[in-house]
């Protein structure tokens, strides 16, 4: 330290002001933190000398030596011309707007970073999120930065003007027939607009159309204003729950969210006294759902009405169908167990089930009493609604008859969606006028006339409806970053006006009714909020139909096709996102690809196998066939599937333009090989599209298919190869009898070995000599925090909700379907599913288990001790931190983790993303570069905020404050985090749980990343299942 | 020099009844002569696979360590492998020259200029692939303790650490014990020069050697002492590179047999390799003489008595796996044996176990072609050693879900064939431009050096 008399006389010289910043302050009660600028570390050497006193006598002296001598270098900054108001360079703003999916509006709040929104979280204000999400929020901000977005207006495939199409519409004759395709929507201004549309074209036909079908829901239920009664469901109140075939858990459920928080607030079981509910699931499919359940069933789709009948029979309403499901052990215990639930029962149909099911549903909660109890309805405002099916064929039908003047798809894509029969792109060619709105310039746009480029929903006003009714404005976070982009209300208020009027104007105007008193007020109130309050549907009584005749059981070796929402493509509009392409599927673990998921059993029929190969798996090809329309796919066999099923997800095998040229790389560089935008849109060439199954009638369940191999091969990349837990004790659980029993079941899973001397015995080994027990750790004031994570097993379903949002959170980089193949994906938090059977029970029919693994910043970190840099250190505050830019990429830390939870960028993934992908990335998070290795860092960015927050602040860190990204994603709220210090912390109170295991903690390795244990709650009277 | 009568009745170490020039000439000549035109052939392939190993490490470090086959779970792949089966190689030189001649093994001689020579070559090889298979070349230096204004230091707790320490001094070491031994040759050499340059380079490189009684004084005492500095080296450096293995927590990895097994299985592979080189170069340069069948005979012994500790070794690993009662350990042994690479342990144990045991029979042991395709069995054998050791234990160890499969790419096995490419160049050049024979080590044991047989007396 250089210490001189004269700069200690200035010193004592200084001025007797002093300035404070709380009366704390002054008082001296802030302790060490008080004074110091930055974070402690931030600003000192490690060696203990003083930076500062080094500058001021060296800047002195240099300042006297040589200033006359000196120019200073030009640099020039350029300012904000005019600094925005509430922008400060660094802080994120958060913006609360809404997602429109499946025809409701999913709550969200944005994070901007000085006008970028980067990352996308549940509004926490707003009854329908609670601050969670599902995947596709998470996603949907890639969907903004979609380099292949179209990006200008285009008539007959060549450049136009917004202007020229704005004058196509004014000249319109008030008398053209106008068709109009509008995917499901609940904006109020889109009604709005539509009634008025209808005005200037009396001849209007309006057809609401979804790829996915009506919603059953719709038809099934109405009120008697004709609205759809959409049933709420309130799990938390239901002691016996009984799905028909309805994935409710899973990613693609409208309502997944209410059903998540729902469902998890019985499971989350603190003692063995806590009561469970009880799952049952009949299912056609392996959904995540099934997953979850504590008894499952597996069933052809077109079995289950007639189930449902039986069991409808059985709680008096209605006729039981021929046989009647006589002698079925599972129905009757079934039953037996919703009788005595009563009210506490409930039952929920899926959307894969015809709207007799949904009715037969609705009417056994009634004669349950559980309608009002665990179910009630909500009236939505959809009553100008009419059937799609009917709708939609009588529009092809005028399409290929000339009758149709002008036709306006308003971001659809029926061309590609729609039954092949209506030879839909065939009849955009017979209608004078076809314009398209889209994000893409995708199939339909490929044959319309005019293609407008879409916004998506963060460049453009909007509205909308939760799921519940609530109100919310879609409010932009950024102009639209292709200029000539439009909304669906902007080109629906353009064709209905003759106006060119801002989306703002439209969306404000219809808004105003709703604004009471001083509107300018409420407006930027529900703006802030995300929602008008008490703007939800009312309550709502639906006439329930009386039951209908059973639908024709198909035969017993009827081969059955079901076409499903792809958990990670959706219908295709994620179809161009690389983190939904990259994401594994849930159940198969399958990226980059569609497969038709067959059972074991019927693969055996078939011959058909899947041969690992080098990592990957070479599978057979399928030509599946129904009444002649034929689509082929390779074959995956699931092992729980129904026999005689086969299942299908929609999304893949899209074609779409870009303007985007393909990259040419040198021939001594891979750069062609690790851009994987490299040759144009990433969804053209995935899987294939099979909704050219359907026929007319848009089901999505086909019966009376034909299968074959084709002697094709096809290669599969999963992240997971291997399926079986070859009896480790990774993923635990026990029936409730076992816990209430044993309720240290967990942690005693694992049986010591002979003679083995517990490490505790050896406190010198262990403990005193622990290098977090060092002075240097525990008198570093980040030491006060200790950060600790537990997973509750019970109510993870594996939806990938939590892993979306850390690719979003941690610039995670996608690889591609070969790198993938090659083990190389970069995901730091990916979840493990294993199938799990019984000794000596089918094997065809296992229970599934999920287990999300991130780093478990092991207090003995394996990683640690092996890296040559002291590259991953262990941080003061209990994490295990990697420093990228002192790694130099050994990959002994990976080897050594007994998890494998780390990540090596083999590539340089970064230098060839697209210039707009790159504005995705989290400017709070390093965007590694190769050679360097990865993984899970506890989200330590959100830590540090939340610190340095706290620090300005005075105060505390509370609990809650810092929630990783996976945890904030969460609907379950599976995963807990916070301070083990703090005993109140909600991380703390999960730690005593005596469900709480940690997992490997034979290697003494001691994670910070624990477990809590399922506890499923089997139906005495059968046999548990796995 | 403790010989028995019984052992006067061994062959002669030197044959052909040379006399002292005849020696000189015989070893001499081949580094003064043109070079015959096989020698072209050889250095023209070998030089060509120096530049694909060139190609290929400017291919990698320009694209990133992906190029290779290795992935999550088995972060070590080929380099690794490439690795110890190069510092195995690197094991024979040393120790014929140090530890056979703290034991008096007289028979060294006329092998050990040569092997040492394999030895440096070999450990340039294995420097070179941990070199290069970082994710980061660039900042390699930051595994060196070098003071810096960061107060950042490698960190000592890591075997890689140990690694750089280990291998660079038994590089260092080896070197300096090489280039002592060889003093008095190119003393001899430069006497026998006769161009201006020459003589030059080999003055300076001879030290000014004369020969006279002092050399020959400080000359031996150097060697005893660099061969008892080499001798602890020999041991501890494939200890230590052992060491990054045994270190770790991954099943199949984390064992204590690791040190012997692998010194054993390095002087294995190190010999085998050194009879491979022997048999050609013996013939190629005519010093069937020099490199007797007896020679070959007792490295061949050695062989024997290396490959069956080895194979022991294998055997008691899955002893202690089975008897450590730890389930992932014993997976990870049955994976080994029957797992997706099975063939790759069954042709380890069938070159390193099985193919050696041909030795236990005299007639087979002297029989020159048949040794050298054992030897090559045996080098194989030792690299899918280090392959089972490294990519089977990594590819599926504690969960599996992680569990993956490795496989090599045209890089992997393009940049392994050139580490040969520059191990044959400097080899090739070695027998060039040095005396390939100890020759003043040889002159003492050969038969002139003792007109009086005293040798066979003096005990």
């Amino acid at each position: 330290m250089i210490d001189l008399p004269v700069l200690k006389d200035a010193e004592a010289s200084a001025p007797r002001e002093r300035f404070w910043r709380s009366p704390a302050d002054l008082r001296g009660e802030t302790g060490a933190l008080r004074g110091g600028e930055f974070m402690p570390g931030a600003s000192e050497p490690p060696g203990g000398s003083s930076r500062r006193d080094f500058l001021r006598v060296m800047g002195a002296s240099m300042a006297l030596a040589g200033l006359a001598a000196c120019r200073r270098p030009v640099e020039q900054v350029l300012p904000y011309a005019r600094q925005p108001e509430e922008i400060v360079p660094g802080e994120p703003l958060y913006y609360a707007t809404g997602m429109p999916y499946r025809g409701v509006l999913r709550p969200v709040l944005v994070r901007s970073h000085e006008g970028r929104p980067v990352k996308i979280e549940g509004n926490p204000e707003h009854p329908a999120s609670r601050g969670a999400t599902g995947g596709f929020e998470q996603a949907s901000i890639l969907n903004l930065y979609d380099p292949d977005r179209s990006q200008r207006v285009l008539r007959g495939g060549m450049g136009a003007e917004w202007r020229e199409f704005a004058q196509f519409t004014q000249e319109l004759d008030g008398a053209a027939r106008i068709g109009v395709v509008a995917p499901p929507t609940s904006s109020p201004t889109m009604r709005a607009l539509r009634s008025r549309l209808a005005e200037r074209f009396p001849a209007l036909r309006w057809v609401t159309y979804a790829p996915e079908g009506a919603d059953p829901f719709r038809t099934a239920l109405r009120t008697e204003a004709g609205a759809s009664a959409r049933p709420v469901y309130r799990f938390s109140e239901a002691d016996v729950i009984v799905s028909l075939d309805s994935d409710f858990l899973g990613p693609t459920d409208i309502n997944l969210l209410s059903h998540a928080a729902e469902y998890a607030r019985r499971r989350r079981m603190a003692s063995p006294e806590d009561a469970p509910g009880r799952l049952y699931v009949v299912e056609s499919a392996y959904s995540l759902t099934g997953g979850m359940a504590d008894h499952r069933k597996r069933m052809r789709s077109g079995e289950i009405p007639a189930f449902a009948q039986a069991m409808a029979a059985r709680l008096g309403v209605g006729e039981p169908p021929d046989g009647g499901g006589a002698g079925d052990a599972f129905l009757e215990a079934l039953v037996r167990d919703m009788q005595a639930a009563g009210p506490r029962a409930a039952v929920i149909a899926g959307e894969t089930q015809p709207p007799e099911v949904h009715a037969l549903a609705a009417a056994m909660n009634e004669a349950l009493g559980a309608a009002g109890a665990t179910v009630s309805y909500l009236a939505a405002d959809d009553a100008m609604e009419s059937p799609q099916v009917e709708d939609f064929a009588a529009l092809a039908d005028a399409m290929h008859a000339g009758e149709l003047d002008a036709l306006f798809l308003l971001g659809v894509n029926p061309a590609y969606d729609a039954p092949p029969e209506f030879d839909f792109a065939g009849g955009m060619g017979r209608v004078a006028r076809t314009v398209h709105l889209g994000l893409h310039l995708d199939e339909t746009g490929q044959a319309a006339e005019w293609h407008i480029p879409q916004t998506h929903y963060l460049e453009a006003w909007g509205d909308g409806r939760a799921y519940d009714g609530a109100l919310s404005v879609i409010q932009p976070l950024i102009a639209p970053l292709y200029a000539p982009a439009k909304s669906d209300v902007e080109v629906l208020g353009l064709l209905a006006t003759g106006v060119d009027t801002p989306g703002y104007d439209l969306v404000r105007e219809q808004w105003s009714a709703w604004l009471p008193g001083n509107a300018d007020q409420a407006w930027r109130k529900a703006l802030h909020d995300g929602f008008l309050p008490d703007s939800g549907y009312p309550e709502a009584i639906p006439a329930i139909p009386p039951p209908s005749e059973a639908a024709a059981a198909p035969g017993a070796e009827e081969i059955e096709v079901v076409l499903r929402l792809d958990a990670s493509v959706l219908d295709g509009s994620y179809a161009n996102n690389a983190w939904m392409m990259e994401l594994p599927d849930p159940v198969t673990k399958i990226v980059w690809d569609n497969v038709a998921l067959i059972s074991p059993a019927m693969a055996e029929r078939l011959g058909v196998s899947a041969k690992y190969r080098k990592g990957q798996y070479e599978v057979d090809v399928l030509e599946i066939s129904v009444e002649g329309r034929a689509v082929r796919v390779p074959a995956w066999i699931l092992p729980g599937l129904p026999d005689y099923s086969v299942h299908l997800a929609m999304g893949y095998g899209r074609r779409i333009e870009t303007d985007r040229p393909a990259r040419k790389a040198r021939f001594f560089d891979l750069d062609h090989y690790t851009d994987i935008y490299a040759d144009g849109p990433l969804a053209n060439g995935v899987g294939t599209n099979v909704l050219a199954l359907r026929a007319r009638d848009m089901r999505c369940v086909l019966a009376g298919a034909e299968v074959r191999t084709t002697g094709d091969a096809w290669t599969i990349s999963t992240t997971q190869e291997h399926g079986y837990m070859e009896g480790r004790p990774l993923f635990r659980k026990a029936t409730l009898s076992e816990f209430r029993e044993n309720p240290s079941f967990a942690p005693d899973a694992v049986p010591g070995l002979h003679g083995q001397e517990d490490w505790e015995d050896y406190p010198a080994l262990w403990q005193k000599q622990h290098p977090s027990e060092q002075p240097e750790i525990t008198e570093n004031l980040y030491y006060e925090n200790q950060w600790g994570m537990v997973i509750d097993l019970n109510t993870c379903t594996g939806c990938n909700a939590c892993v979306v949002a850390c690719n979003s959170e941690n610039n995670v980089q996608m690889v591609g379907k070969d790198e993938v193949g090659r083990g190389r994906e970069m995901h730091w938090l990916r979840i493990d599913r294993y199938f799990v059977s019984g000794d000596g029970a089918d094997t065809d029919d296992p229970a599934m288990v999920v287990q999300p693994v991130p780093c478990m910043h092991c207090e003995n970190a394996p990683c640690e001790a092996v890296c040559p840099v002291a590259a991953t250190v262990h941080s003061p505050d209990g994490t295990n931190q990697m420093i990228y830019n002192r790694c130099i990429g050994t990959r002994y830390c990976s080897n050594n983790c007994p998890y494998k939870v780390r990540r090596f960028s083999f590539f340089n993934w970064t230098k060839t993303l697209p210039e707009t992908v790159k504005m995705a990335q989290n400017p709070n998070v390093t965007v590694r570069f190769r050679g360097v290795m990865e993984k899970c860092s506890y989200c330590i960015q959100r830590i540090r905020g939340a610190q340095q927050t706290a620090n300005l602040e005075d105060r505390s860190l509370r609990d809650g404050e810092v929630k990783t990204a996976c945890q904030q994603a969460c609907g379950m709220q599976s995963i807990a985090f916070g301070d083990l210090n703090d005993p109140d912390s909600a991380v703390a109170r999960a730690r005593a749980n005596p469900r709480r295991y940690e997992m490997l903690a034979e290697l003494s390795v001691k994670p910070r990343t624990s477990y809590l244990a399922r506890v499923t709650n089997p139906n005495p009277e059968l046999e548990p299942q796995g | 020099m403790g010989h028995s009568t019984s052992h006067s009745a061994e062959p002669p170490l030197v044959t052909g009844n040379l006399s002292f020039h005849e020696l000189t000439e015989l070893v001499s000549r081949h580094a003064e002569k043109k070079p015959p035109m096989g020698w072209y052939v050889a250095i023209g392939i070998s030089s060509l696979l120096l530049l694909n190993l060139l190609v290929m490490i400017a291919y990698q470090v320009w694209n990133g360590v992906g190029v290779w086959g290795n992935n999550v779970p088995v972060g070590w792949g080929w380099p690794i492998v490439d690795f110890v089966f190069w510092v195995g190689i690197g094991h024979a030189g040393t120790l014929i020259s140090a530890i056979l001649f703290l034991f008096r093994q007289r028979w060294r001689t006329s092998i050990n200029r040569a092997a040492e020579a394999m030895t440096i070559f070999a450990v340039i090889c294995a420097l070179l692939f941990p070199t290069i298979h970082v994710g980061r070349i660039w900042v390699i230096y930051w595994t060196l303790p070098i003071p810096n204004q960061m107060d950042m230091w490698p960190q000592f707790k890591s075997p890689l650490l140990w690694d750089v320490f280990a291998v660079s001094s038994y590089f260092i070491v080896s070197l300096l014990f090489w280039y002592v031994g060889l003093i008095p040759d190119l003393a001899t050499l430069r006497d026998r020069a006769r161009s201006f340059f020459r003589q030059r380079v080999l003055g300076v490189l001879s030290m000014g050697w004369t020969g006279s009684n002092r050399h020959w004084r400080n000359y031996e005492k150097a060697y005893l002492l660099l061969a008892g500095l080499a001798t602890p080296l020999v041991l501890s450096v494939h200890s230590v590179v052992s060491f990054d293995f045994a270190v770790s927590i991954v099943p199949g990895w984390h064992t204590t047999i690791f040190p012997p097994y692998f010194v054993a299985g390095a002087i294995f592979s190190g010999f085998a390799m050194v009879v491979t080189l022997m048999v050609i170069a013996r013939k190629a340069y005519g010093i069937e003489d020099l490199i007797t069948i007896n020679h070959l005979e007792k490295m061949n012994i050695i062989i024997l008595l290396t490959g069956s500790m080895v194979g022991f070794a294998y055997i008691t690993e899955f002893f202690i796996a089975w008897y450590s009662q730890v389930g992932y350990e014993q997976y990870a042994f049955i994976n080994r044996a029957t797992g997706p690479y099975a063939w790759a342990y069954w042709i380890m144990m069938s070159c390193n176990l099985i193919a050696p045991q041909a030795f236990w029979f005299k007639r087979l042991r002297r029989n020159v072609p048949l040794m050298f395709a054992i030897s090559i069995l045996v080098n194989v054998g030792m690299w899918f050693e280090r392959f089972v050791i490294t990519v089977i234990s990594l590819h599926r160890d504690y969960l599996p879900s992680s569990w993956g499969y490795f496989s090599p790419t045209w890089v992997d096995v393009m940049t392994f064939a050139g580490s040969f490419g520059l191990f044959l160049t400097l080899f090739l050049l070695f027998l060039r431009f040095a005396p390939m024979v100890a020759l003043s080590e040889v002159k003492g044991v050969a038969p002139q050096a003792d007109p009086h047989f005293y040798d066979g007396e003096s005990s």
